[in-house]
């Protein structure tokens, strides 16, 4: 087996007396398409910023692209690609011009960087002018030129932090295959989302909570883990008061009780009291088994509830 | 001065110096229910809310208020809306109850009222351990919740949410999600816009906008079947499909 | 709807947040003044003493005698006699001396026929720093002299002593200090102002505030208040620096001179205000602010060049800025300790500016995003 792509042991990152980063450790294989999730403030984009070679952590070891911070001032940044939630191009110059740039700070050869800026628009597809301004860009258009200005050096490893956040279903979806094409030429995908069926679509999670990981499969693995009841659909025949709503998620049937859109998703507290309640919920709800969704993993890990 | 809010939006039209925006929109929007404005970026879904709101003019149409069903000014009606812009809109050096205080006071809220009401939502927000952060340094979800809170702080008779819940984690969504269904039993007419379509699902009406036009409106499962899809993530799928070059 | 004083205080309370937390307003606010009149009072000295004067006397007669006198006794001239007016004029070109004086053979029984008196003064024009003051310094000891000769029998020497009216001293400090703090002022309410509505444009909250009932003349009366405070805090700073630090006199009325910081103020608030209503965004805001505010403050206000000796289009152009009535209010406060009523034309002419930016502010102030 190949040295992992990402590894971390005990990694910790403070900020005066706050604990962004506390104690994480795991590793990501080479060609891996790793989601990093978890709530807002949890410290995913802290850890991102370690492993991007950007902010010295306060403890602990890493290891990107078989480099650390021992290594010098560059040695990581040399070796990953980062697109930042907020901001990676600017609006007011052309694509040429946002590439030239990036080309111009990474200090890419003239030749390689005319060879590889035409792969990569290859690769997302990229419809219109090189001369079109950022600004005139939708949004996942702009995603995806973002992507391909982060692979502009060839990274082993590209870090890609909430990239698909207000981007429509289908750039959304063009945004994954591409994803999974970069995968497919070995790379490694580092990438943190708040769309559960994107999370989907990775091989393995890593769900975050207070600075600490909390879980860390497949999510096939985390659905069997976290929920090792069996889970049901609830479809509401009327509509409930609030104080309806409390009083079930407080119910003794449950161990999980949870709104899901319109829906409602439980899972069971345990053979008896699932068997001696069920008559009565179902002249309230329409029930059906279902698997549990990444969001009901999400929800229950996150929240804390065991 | 309780009196239920409908808005009715009449053909209306609207062009930016580098492209329309929306092209003979016409909507109702009813009151006491939840409004969901679904449709891809740029097919001019902040403008129709701006419009509605009296901040932007439209160039052709209008935008007409009813109280009660009888016919409203605007200006009169101007005090009870309430609106959570999509781009972020507060102040990053100000902590959560500067906030409070200072959209309080905008209100003119009796000190009782204020009292009461940040209790309510700092809890339903579970906000309350963190009233002295400043804006800047709040998480993406807690950020859109403190939005939210300086705009329902006054009661609104008219809530109108711009993409509430981009870049917001699944349990700060369903916390933003149970907010906004308690204004429901307050008679509220609220309009959301939203990029995630399980949300369509939540909403009592959805709107599809694209391209500056309504190209559907109805109750949610009716919408889907009379389109014949599962999902509104299907739905748009195919509609992206259809519409490629 | 009325206007709500709690609305325009909340907004007002907000603002001073900010400028509490935002450490660049406040050095701005208090560094700036200091930086400032200390430059101006320390490194740069108007003042010219012992100015080498070349004296060329070729009458040498009582009247040229009582002429060369009168120089010599002012303190601000070094007389060094010289033979001819060649070597006067080949002084001053040598750099020998700053100017000279010349005086003709026929001066005094020109004089006594009843024609006039000519002696020549040459004043080095190379040296911009010496020129003003010292023909200033020659024009006031000139109009002496020739009191002093025609009248040499009648007037005994004692009484006639060089003095010059309201700055005896001739000290440039004390002229230049007063002048100073309507600079400051300028640059701090202006700047100040015309960052803070572009701030609310670039956060994005205007949205958000448009959306509320507050009305633009709340946002505007609550956003200029503390601002206000701030710059007049400043002023007080950069007053008791000006009589402790420099010991310069204050003639006048104190309320009548912070009246008159109080009108300039809410001119230019207003003027700063309407900057960033138009700007929108800090970097132009920032531009615009320099370009009406600082440039006309510090040059067309009086303070380096004189009104008075301005292009006619200049001399009315400046009637227009807040900032040459407010010189001239600052001054003779100072200086001559004029009251209200000797002030009433530039206090009239303030008031107005101050009302029609205000006025301008709040109509520009628009309630939509167009």
């Amino acid at each position: 087996m190949s040295a992992p792509a990402v590894e971390t042991r005990d990694l910790v990152v403070r900020y005066g007396d706050f604990t962004a980063v506390d104690h994480i450790s795991f590793s990501v294989a080479p060609g891996e398409v790793f989601g990093f999730l978890g709530a807002n403030g949890a410290g995913k984009t802290t850890t991102i910023r370690v492993l991007c070679g950007l902010l010295r952590p306060s403890a602990g070891f890493v290891r990107v692209a078989g480099r650390g911070y021992e290594d010098g001032e560059r040695a990581i940044k040399a070796k990953v690609g980062y697109m930042s939630q907020r901001f990676t191009l600017y609006n007011d110059l052309t694509v040429a011009e946002n590439l030239d740039f990036i080309a111009g700070l990474r200090k890419l050869d003239p030749g390689y960087y005319a060879r590889r800026r035409r792969e990569l628009l290859e690769l997302i597809s990229f419809q219109k002018g090189l001369d079109a301004r950022v600004q005139d860009l939708s949004g996942g258009t702009k995603q995806q030129v973002s992507l391909a200005a982060a692979l502009l050096h060839d990274p082993e490893i590209v870090f890609l932090d909430e990239p698909t956040a207000g981007v429509t279903p289908a750039g959304r979806e063009r945004f994954w295959r591409l994803i999974r094409l970069v995968a497919g030429q070995g790379k490694t995908v580092f990438v943190t989302t708040h769309y559960m069926d994107e999370a989907e679509q990775c091989g393995r999670i890593g769900l975050m909570r207070d600075g600490r990981l909390v879980a860390l499969d497949s999510p096939a693995g985390l659905k069997k883990s976290v929920f090792p009841e069996p889970v049901f659909e609830f479809d509401p025949l009327r509509s409930l008061s609030s104080s309806e709503l409390s009083a079930y998620a407080a119910h003794e049937a449950f161990a999980f009780f949870e709104s899901y859109g319109p829906r409602f998703h439980a899972a069971a507290a345990g053979p008896e009291a699932w068997a001696r309640w069920a008559p009565e919920l179902e002249k309230v709800f329409r029930i059906r088994p279902i698997a549990p969704s990444l969001e009901d993993v999400f929800v229950r890990v996150v929240e804390g509830r065991p | 001065m309780n009196g239920a809010v409908s808005i009715s939006v009449r053909e209306v039209c609207k062009s930016f110096r580098r492209f329309p925006a929306l092209h003979g929109v016409s909507l109702e929007f009813e009151a006491g229910r939840m409004h969901g404005i679904i449709g891809p970026e740029g097919s001019g879904k902040t403008t129709l809310l701006r419009i509605m709101l009296g901040l932007l003019v439209p160039a052709q149409g209008r935008v007409e208020y009813f109280e009660d069903g009888r016919p409203a000014d605007f200006e009169a009606l101007r005090p009870s809306l309430a609106y959570m812009p999509q781009t972020q809109s507060l102040y990053p050096d100000l902590s959560i109850d500067e906030h409070l205080e200072f959209f309080r006071d905008l209100y003119s809220l009796p000190r009782e009222i204020y009292a009461r009401k940040r209790e309510e939502l700092l809890g339903v927000t579970r906000l309350a351990g963190f009233v002295d952060r400043p804006a800047g340094q709040l998480s993406g979800g807690m950020y859109k919740k403190l939005g939210l809170m300086c705009a329902l702080l006054r009661s609104p008779r008219v809530m109108v949410l711009d993409e509430p819940t981009t870049g917001v984690d699944p349990i700060s969504r369903r916390e933003l999600w149970d907010l906004l269904y308690r204004l429901l039993d307050e008679n509220v007419l609220i309009l959301v816009t939203t990029a995630y379509l399980d949300e369509a699902e939540r909403c009592s009406k959805v709107h599809l906008v694209e391209l500056g036009r309504v190209v559907a409106a109805g109750e949610p499962r009716r919408l889907l079947e009379v389109e014949g899809a599962r999902s509104f993530d299907e739905l748009f799928m195919r509609r992206a499909a259809a519409s490629a070059p | 709807m009325t206007f709500s004083w709690r609305r325009a205080a909340a907004v007002a309370r907000k603002e001073w947040f900010h400028i509490r937390r935002d450490p660049f307003t406040l050095a701005l606010a208090l560094v700036l003044p200091l930086v400032m009149i200390l430059v101006y009072g320390y490194a740069i000295d108007f003042n010219i003493k012992d100015v080498r004067l070349a004296v060329s006397d070729s009458d040498r007669s009582q009247a040229s005698r009582r002429l060369i006198d009168t120089f010599t006794s002012s303190d601000y001239f070094r007389v060094h006699p010289v033979d001819s007016a060649d070597d006067a004029v080949r002084d001053v070109a040598a750099e020998r001396a700053r100017a000279a004086l010349i005086i003709p053979p026929r001066f005094e029984k020109d004089l006594l026929a009843g024609r006039e008196g000519r002696a020549q003064v040459l004043i080095d024009g190379a040296d911009n720093a010496t020129v003003g003051p010292v023909s200033q310094y020659v024009g006031s000891i000139q109009a002496l002299a020739s009191r002093r000769i025609a009248g040499s029998d009648l007037t005994p020497p004692y009484q006639l002593r060089t003095r010059f009216l309201f700055n005896p001293e001739l000290n440039s400090r004390w002229y230049v200090i007063p002048g100073l703090t309507v600079v400051i002022m300028a640059i701090l309410s202006i700047f100040l102002t015309s960052l803070t509505v572009a701030r609310e444009w670039e956060n994005g909250s205007m949205e958000l505030l448009l959306s509320t009932p507050v009305q633009p003349i709340e946002i505007i009366a609550g956003k200029a208040a503390p601002y206000a405070a701030l710059a007049m805090l400043a002023m007080a700073f950069v007053y008791i620096i000006a009589r402790t630090v420099f010991g310069v006199p204050f003639a006048g009325h104190l309320w009548v001179f912070g009246l008159g910081c109080l009108l300039f103020l809410v001119a230019y608030l207003a003027q700063g205000l309407l900057i960033s209503v138009v700007a929108r965004q800090q970097t132009i805001a920032m531009q615009f602010s320099m370009l009406t505010g600082m440039l006309p403050s510090n040059l067309l206000s009086g303070f380096v060049f004189p009104i008075a000796s301005m292009p006619k289009f200049f001399w009315y152009f400046t009637m227009l800025l807040p900032a040459r009535w407010f010189m001239v209010i600052a001054r003779r406060s100072f200086l001559e300790g004029s009251d209200l009523a000797q002030l009433a034309v530039p206090f009239a002419a303030l008031a107005l500016c101050g009302a029609v930016m205000t006025a301008l502010a709040v109509r520009r102030f628009k309630r939509t995003l167009e």
